[in-house]
């Protein structure tokens, strides 16, 4: 039973470590802030922590703790507009400045992070979960608590708009290459 | 018919992302062979996905401003103390043993586990409230005075490191106090809290109390494994 305890918390300790800094990408895809990124880790995890006997898929335990994430993300929204319910919420358009003040980021860099954080919240998250995470849509559905018709079509609106807005900001500089 | 006008742009995201089935797949394969304009839709959406993940391939330093006043989750948390006890069995008891035993069996096992060991209680801080500080101490005594075998922790990290340091503790000679009665408390430092800080130019001195760990929710969580229990302040 100790060698059972013992690799059942390295286990743990190992998702708990992997899962911190992707947690905190995820928050700072979300809100480009990155004090505020790493409250929203935090906090998921914390509430993760106390609330791991919830959890019955050890498989899950990333896409679990970004619904968690999520939902410390939505307190964090209505803190500050308790007046939208949550389909307002995710349609609210963008308040984000942005990353310009991060002088040490490239410039391409930089000009995706202004068109993400131009997106309305609900595209946002779903196009940061896809892209980044690697989600399927069934998880991304999951971990938003939206119909999976929603994730398909707002991910297709914030790719749409994130061309267009990239097409925008380059129209002076080289455009968009097909990557392999 | 021009194919590029027959796959919705829905049905080629869920292509670039991986989402469709053989059959589906091997349609637009086949499609992109004849259809230059189909392939350009394709690339233009590889290419959005690429940049977004290039994007955030390299994130900030978690570093907090030193002079930042966090206070969103204050209206949650300042409701008072969440209580978890052995949380983690639960899953992980389930998960392991689960080839050997019964869910009851399980459900009696971790029973077991507790019933033999005295009171551990670790509580948790990490906001610099006065009222906030003042709960956890109030909790750690009541639990050291209560059961004379209790082993207590109070672990400190974000905000709530103001507890343990020299030049902003409240309370340091509570503290002192609480320690010179019980052997068996403990006052633990986050050191990721500490390096975010000294990271930002802050000077960083513990009271002489004050222990160190690698990072609070590791502690937390290796607590939670071994059965103690966890009160969120």
């Amino acid at each position: 039973m100790s060698w059972l305890q013992s690799r059942e918390q390295r286990e743990l300790m190992e998702q708990i470590k992997a899962s911190r800094s992707r947690l905190y990408r995820i928050a700072f895809a979300w809100c480009h802030d990155a004090a505020l990124a790493d409250d929203l880790a935090q906090e998921a995890l914390t509430r993760g922590l106390s609330r791991l006997d919830q959890l019955r898929e050890s498989a899950k335990f990333m896409s679990w703790l970004s619904s968690i994430l999520n939902r410390c993300w939505i307190d964090y929204l209505r803190a500050r507009r308790s007046d939208v319910d949550d389909e307002q919420l995710s349609e609210l358009p963008s308040d984000l400045p942005g990353p310009d003040s991060h002088a040490e980021r490239q410039e391409t860099v930089n000009r995706v992070r202004n068109a993400i954080a131009a997106l309305p919240l609900g595209q946002r998250q779903v196009v940061t979960l896809v892209d980044l995470e690697g989600f399927s849509y069934a998880e991304v559905a999951e971990v938003l608590e939206i119909p999976i018709g929603t994730v398909m079509s707002r991910l297709c609106r914030a790719r749409g708009s994130l061309k267009e807005l990239l097409t925008e900001q380059v129209a002076a500089k080289p455009r968009l290459r097909s990557v392999k | 018919m021009n194919d590029a006008k027959k796959f919705s742009d829905e049905r080629l995201n869920a292509f670039v992302d991986n989402q469709l089935g053989t059959q589906e797949c091997d349609e637009i394969l086949t499609a992109m062979a004849t259809d230059a304009e189909l392939g350009q839709r394709l690339c233009e959406l590889r290419s959005i996905k690429e940049l977004v993940r290039h994007a955030y391939g390299r994130v900030p330093d978690t570093r907090r401003p030193a002079n930042r006043h966090l206070s969103i989750w204050s209206s949650a948390l300042a409701a008072g103390v969440t209580l978890v006890i052995g949380v983690s069995i639960g899953w992980w008891g389930h998960q392991t043993t689960s080839a050997q035993a019964s869910t009851g069996e399980v459900a009696s096992w971790s029973e077991r586990l507790f019933a033999t060991e005295p009171a551990r209680i670790l509580i948790h801080l990490d906001s610099s409230q006065p009222e906030q500080m003042d709960a956890a101490l109030d909790l750690a005594e009541a639990y050291l005075a209560k059961a004379g075998s209790a082993r207590v922790e109070v672990i400190a990290n974000n905000r709530g490191l103001d507890l343990l340091r020299a030049r902003t503790t409240p309370y340091a000679a509570r503290i002192a106090s609480i320690k010179s009665h019980h052997e068996r408390v403990g006052f633990i430092a986050c050191g990721q809290t500490i390096a975010r800080l000294r990271g930002g130019g802050e000077d960083v001195a513990l009271i002489p109390q004050a222990a160190l760990t690698r990072t609070a929710i590791e502690h937390v969580a290796e607590r939670v494994q071994q059965g103690w229990t966890y009160l969120k302040i």
